[in-house]
């Protein structure tokens, strides 16, 4: 049984962080990447999430990630290179086609923004196991349920998967054709739904019972065996995304005053 | 888990009703049985005798998870089970069901932690939770999985963790339903080992199963539904000796079947129900003499 899980095991400084740490650099750096509309604030940030990445030894695993975007990235450059509404200045020819520089360096702003975004979250999600992360928020006050519901989809989803195709072995066993033209697929993929939709409730009604029966539902003070320790280099780095973020806005606000 | 067999608990059902909501018939009906502490029940019946709706009664998910309309009482150390806090229900019974799977909290990335989440969410402290885990992890032979995804592990060694999971409460009663219905013989065999040792805790169990064989190796009485009615509560051998025994569906163990074929009885005038005592009736016979 897989988990739907993209963490890398390796023992870093980045690693040992606390993942309440590491979202907050993901959100703060986001945040600022859209506060200025600047490549260069944008790059910045790129080039930090990126030597977090590479100190963290997942660089391999981020370039695969960004792979994935990839094509969304080269839409935004032809889209906003071709057609952007402040398109004047033009800066060459491809088919026939012209790219204008106003457009080209708007999809840049563009793809530092995405491509900053993948990165510092992708340093979250690669070094981080998902239920240190969730139990982290759920010591932090996030509420139990909540919690639940982020750990374990994880989890049950590759779980579901495995039904479906146990069921659709089954229904192909008994001659239902999975394969062909799209009609066909579409009526295989229906007949999959109704086992699928109620085999997964009443495994959700057996699991709410199971975990009812260990306390889930009981209120009161709860403890952690993994307890996620704050260091002070948590500390320090969190003190300096605060001081980071509060400049950002404040020589924001100043710079939409003048 | 010293505590635990020094612990007593006394289940005493009197009366008891049950419908589920929109049911047309009621599931348990005027059941009326009592179990002393460090007892282990045997609970049998064909399907939609009432055995499930019996567990779930004890361990208090009727009237809290499934409502309906509940009658006469069910109580546990004379306190009353439907209206006894959640907590202290949990830390008085707890209940395994039938699918290894589906009781995975599936929120826990290790085995470890898998057993810690019931423990968690008590407030158990730190160095506590430690050291129940470690115990029941080694008991259940577990502890060199501690490491790994549960959903890693096979269907016999998940059914030991829910049992490990459950038993890290440490419960003073243990229910089982139908604990070996979705295992092989060999995740069978793990399971009946792993219950075995429950006896030795001087934990109260009461277990749902339809190998018989195995079973009534095990238990002190069984209780025969039929139709959510109690047909009898008795020792396995009177239980099997019934000459009606057919007529509710639920079969005997082979020996029992073999030796009423044979028209052997053991001197106490039932039929014996287990491997060990047909052979001891049988090598008495001394047939090729």
């Amino acid at each position: 049984m897989k988990v739907l899980s993209l963490y890398v095991e390796r023992d870093t400084f980045i690693h040992r962080l606390e993942p309440i740490t590491k979202l907050l650099y993901a959100l703060i750096s986001i945040v600022i990447t859209f506060l200025f509309p600047s490549i260069t604030v944008g790059a910045v940030f790129v080039a930090s999430s990126l030597s977090l990445a590479i100190s963290a030894k997942v660089f391999k695993r981020m370039i695969l990630l960004l792979n994935v975007v990839l094509i969304i990235l080269l839409s935004i450059v032809i889209i906003q290179g071709l057609f952007y509404s402040k398109n004047a200045t033009p800066v060459f020819k491809l088919w026939g086609l012209t790219f204008y520089k106003e457009g080209l360096l708007y999809s840049l702003l563009l793809i530092v923004r995405v491509v900053n975004m993948i990165i510092s979250f992708g340093v979250l999600i690669l070094t981080t196991r998902p239920s240190d992360l969730v139990d982290d928020l759920v010591q932090k006050g996030l509420s139990p349920r909540f919690g639940y519901v982020l750990a374990s989809v994880l989890q049950i989803i590759p779980q579901m998967l495995s039904t479906t195709s146990t069921i659709t072995d089954a229904q192909r066993s008994r001659g239902l054709e999975t394969e062909g033209n799209l009609l066909q697929r579409f009526s295989a993929f229906f007949a999959l739904l109704g086992p699928l939709v109620l085999n997964s409730l009443v495994e959700a009604r057996e699991r709410a019972m199971a975990i009812e029966i260990r306390g889930f539902g009981v209120e009161g003070k709860r403890t952690f065996v993994r307890e996620i320790p704050e260091t002070k280099a948590d500390r320090w780095i969190k003190v300096a995304l605060y001081v980071v973020f509060t400049v950002a806005v404040v020589w924001r606000i100043v710079l939409w005053i003048m | 888990m010293d505590n635990v067999s020094t612990l007593s608990a006394k289940i005493s059902i009197e009366h008891l009703t049950y419908r589920y909501p929109f049911a047309k018939n009621r599931s348990l009906e005027d059941i009326t049985l009592s179990i002393d502490a460090g007892q282990s029940i045997g609970i049998i019946g064909r399907n939609g005798a009432g055995k499930s709706t019996l567990c779930y009664t004890l361990s208090g998910l009727i009237p809290r998870f499934f409502h309906g309309k509940i009658e006469g009482s069910i109580k546990i150390d004379g306190e009353d089970v439907p209206t006894m806090s959640v907590e202290k229900l949990i830390r008085k019974v707890g209940l395994v069901l039938q699918n290894p799977f589906s009781q995975i909290s599936g929120a826990k990335m290790t085995v470890y932690e898998e057993v810690a989440f019931g423990l968690e969410n008590l407030g158990i402290e730190k160095d506590e939770m430690h050291e129940r885990i470690d115990t029941v992890l080694k008991q259940f032979d577990l502890y060199k999985k501690k490491d790994k995804n549960p959903f890693e592990l096979s269907g016999g060694q998940l059914q030991r963790l829910a049992i490990a999971s459950v038993l890290a409460l440490q419960p003073e009663i243990l229910i089982l339903d139908e604990p070996t219905s979705q295992l092989d013989p060999c995740g069978t065999t793990e399971v009946f080992e792993a219950i075995s040792q429950l006896k030795t805790l001087g934990i109260t169990v009461i277990i749902v199963e339809h190998k018989f064989e195995k079973l009534v190796e095990y238990v002190d009485k069984i209780a025969l539904l039929n139709d959510g009615k109690l047909v009898k509560y008795d020792t396995p051998e009177k239980i099997f000796s019934m000459p009606q025994i057919e007529d509710y569906g639920v079969g005997q163990p082979i020996y029992t079947a073999l030796c009423k074929r044979m028209g052997l009885k053991k001197p106490n005038g039932y039929y014996p129900v287990s491997f060990n005592e047909t052979v001891t009736l049988l090598s008495g016979l001394k047939m090729y003499e």
